[in-house]
């Protein structure tokens, strides 16, 4: 059985996905994990999880925030200057955004 | 851990679900997110009728996303307030609609006209993502991880309003002059935002001691005030005599409390506002009348799990 | 269609009055329909099941008004502005179909979700009768516009499904299906006959309105029936007519400009800020796509 493995740097951080092991059930899942995928990373928690319960939608079957204009949603779009630097750094991060999605 | 340990502790994304964490701590850190999940759902149930009032089309997109945005902000934040273990999603949405659940001052009174929307997507929301953006430190971390996604869709938000308000007082003089009585309206509501000054604030001191809120009351406003006061100046806005706001020569601002009405905030506070009652309600109704689709959700939900399929001896 | 296979229109220049008549007969049916639909899908939020489905039924309303948005900007090119397309058009000059106008009784999560299904099959049928359409314009778009309507279809047979699956559900399931389908019937019903003739004759639409009726019924009927839900069968007469049998049809058919009640008083709903405020201009904030 596979299991998939998600790690985590440091407390506060996000689990992101690092790979995956085999494993007949989650201790030894667990086990595996940490020696595998958490011995040299910086490593705060690890994450096993089933593969086959993972469902996944991607660009072969989705489009992702649609193919029509939805410039709307963004900040850049409204012209105006930013009101405060919070609502600058959201809009720098919305426009690294959408220029990332205009590329994909 | 106790609470000496988990004030000692406290730091940035510090606690996730895993941690062993008093009492204390998890209602607190519930009661603060529930309050900013209900606020979530309340500033879109206020915001939802102006996408079809929406005077033009791609406004009507803008508006209609951004109530989208607001109604997924509360999905996050529930779901963070989930994970303390202390109330599920769904109590903390059924609180709400009878009246138990707590939410932001702003979001008990009505919004009628177009010219008000500005007071809510510009002013209310700027004062919230300047609250937010210091969220993002908390250190219950699953409400730190909302606040990332929460503070990354904002942007757009603020100056949605922004740009509308914009509009409006560079418009005719009937819309600036309809602006500008919407503003005399909610300038003090939105002053009220921050609450009372400190001293009077009761759930301050423990949410800063274990690291939930990084900020004071105070802080807070005269961020606010330094940012958005000379903004509302530029529009051409006139800011009303009272209540009084003092400059002091630091830069920070001092509002004279008195001038501002604190019997109606503690009776919103209470949920006993009169137009608030009916926007509860009004929700209430339709939450109510969908609820034969989430009992149809439910039971697909056993079945897949294997409970209660017909399916199942075959 | 012979003649429509040599003749593509690049640009409203190259058509004749007639086909100027009939290009904008089209889009208007096509914008007017995406926006109305996308008006009365907005009252669901705040107001779904759950959150999760209070999202996605947004996201749906606003890629059907962003549809609205491509089909009214080549209207633009007959020298419409936005005023005069929405905010100032008298309630009996649209032209989208009743189905889309009708209220939703309160908490009729079925009706939304039926609705959007006999729509969109609607829609991916019509869509792929003008990928190649001798209009550019319109042929240009509607890939754009087919891209996003994968997902509404998907969304609403699922819906259908699990709502099909619960004896309750199945009831209110059936009701919108009953009170809808003479509704949706008139999404095939013809703005003009002579216009929707020229529509046909220089193949701005690939195939006629009957044709897509007879798709549209077929592959709605197979999916409904599948799910325990009872479909009205469609009378033809015998010679195979343009028109179904009118008692089969509401009394206001929309495609003509004659709407329900329900229309005036949505269109004033929806153009009550722009009068309060005397505009006479509409804002735009995005940029005009390509």
């Amino acid at each position: 059985m596979i299991w998939e493995v998600f790690r985590q740097n440091q407390a506060g951080d996000y689990h992101t996905h690092c790979g995956n092991v085999h494993a007949p059930d989650r201790e030894m899942a667990l086990l595996f994990a940490e020696v595998q995928h958490g011995r040299r990373k910086p490593t705060n928690s690890l994450w096993v999880v089933p593969q086959e319960e993972i469902g996944e939608v991607d660009t072969e079957d989705a489009k992702f925030g649609g193919t029509t204009n939805k410039s709307y949603r963004f900040a850049r779009t409204y012209n105006v200057e930013p009101a405060a630097e919070e609502v600058e750094a959201s809009e720098k991060e919305l426009t690294e955004a959408e220029r990332k999605r205009g590329e994909a | 851990m106790n609470v000496e340990e988990t004030k000692a502790r406290a730091s940035p994304r510090e606690f996730s679900p895993k941690d062993d964490l008093p009492e204390e701590y998890r209602k607190a850190a519930t009661r603060m997110l529930e309050f900013h999940a209900n606020s979530e759902i309340m500033g879109a149930y206020l915001e939802r009728p102006f996408i079809r009032k929406a005077p033009s089309l791609e406004r009507k997109m803008a508006f209609s996303a951004k109530v989208q945005d607001e109604i997924g902000h509360g999905q996050l934040l529930y779901r963070a307030a989930e994970s303390l273990g202390v109330k599920t999603r769904d109590e903390m949405l059924d609180d709400l609609a009878e009246g138990k659940g707590k939410f932001l001052n702003c979001f008990h009174y009505p919004l009628e006209s177009w010219v008000e929307t500005p007071m809510i997507a510009f002013f209310v929301d700027g004062a919230a993502m300047r609250r937010q953006a210091t969220l993002k430190k908390s250190s219950w971390e699953p409400y730190a991880h909302a606040m990332d996604k929460i503070c990354f869709e904002e942007g757009f938000h603020v100056k949605h309003g922004e740009s509308i308000l914009g509009e409006l007082m560079n418009g005719s003089k009937k819309e600036q002059e309809m602006t500008q009585e919407a503003f005399d309206k909610w300038w003090p509501r939105i002053l009220q935002f921050f609450g009372p000054t400190d001293d009077q604030s009761s759930h301050h001191d423990f949410a800063a001691d274990v690291g939930l809120k990084v900020m004071t009351n105070d802080e807070l406003r005269n961020a606010f005030l330094n940012t958005y006061l000379p903004k509302a100046k530029k529009y051409g806005l006139e800011i009303p005599d009272e209540p009084r706001i003092r400059e002091n020569d630091d830069g920070t601002y001092d509002v004279v409390e008195d001038d501002l009405d604190w019997d109606e905030f503690f009776t919103i506070a209470k949920n006993d506002y009169e137009p608030g009652v009916g926007q509860i309600e009004g929700r209430k109704h339709a939450q109510d009348a969908v609820e034969w689709v989430r009992n149809a959700l439910d039971e697909q939900e056993a079945i897949a799990a294997g409970g209660q399929s017909p399916q199942a001896a075959d | 269609m012979a003649a429509a296979d040599d003749a593509t229109f690049a640009s409203t220049d190259d058509l004749d009055e007639t086909e100027q008549e009939a290009v904008q007969d089209l889009l208007f049916r096509l914008a007017d329909d995406e926006l109305v639909l996308a008006e009365r899908y907005t009252e669901w939020q705040v107001r779904a099941p759950t959150l999760e489905s209070d999202i996605s039924m947004a996201n749906i309303a606003q890629d059907e008004l962003g549809h609205a948005r491509l089909w009214y900007e080549v209207l633009k090119d007959f020298g419409h502005d936005e005023t005069d397309l929405i905010w100032e058009r008298d309630a009996d000059d649209f032209r989208h179909s009743t189905l889309v106008e009708q209220p939703f009784a309160e908490g009729d999560w079925a009706d939304a979700i039926v609705r959007a299904y006999l729509y969109d099959v609607a829609e991916d049928i019509q869509l792929h009768a003008l990928e190649n359409s001798t209009f550019e314009p319109i042929r240009d778009r509607v890939g754009k516009v087919l891209g996003e309507e994968d997902y509404h279809l998907e969304y609403a047979t699922n819906w259908l499904e699990r709502l099909a699956a619960d004896d309750e559900g199945r009831e209110n399931v059936q009701d919108a299906v009953d009170r809808l389908y003479p509704y949706a019937l008139t999404l095939f019903e013809p703005t003009d006959e002579e216009v929707e003739a020229t529509i046909v004759e220089r193949g701005l639409r690939g195939e006629d309105l009957v044709e897509l009726r007879d798709t549209w019924h077929d592959r709605v009927s197979d999916f409904l029936e599948s799910i325990g839900i009872e479909v009205p069968g469609l009378d033809l007469p015998d010679q195979y007519d343009v028109h179904i049998s009118p008692d089969e049809l509401p009394e206001h058919l929309g495609r003509d400009g004659d709407h329900t009640d329900h229309w005036e008083s949505l269109l004033d709903e929806m153009t009550e800020a722009y009068d309060e405020l005397g505009r006479d201009y509409a804002t735009h904030i995005m940029d005009d796509d390509e």
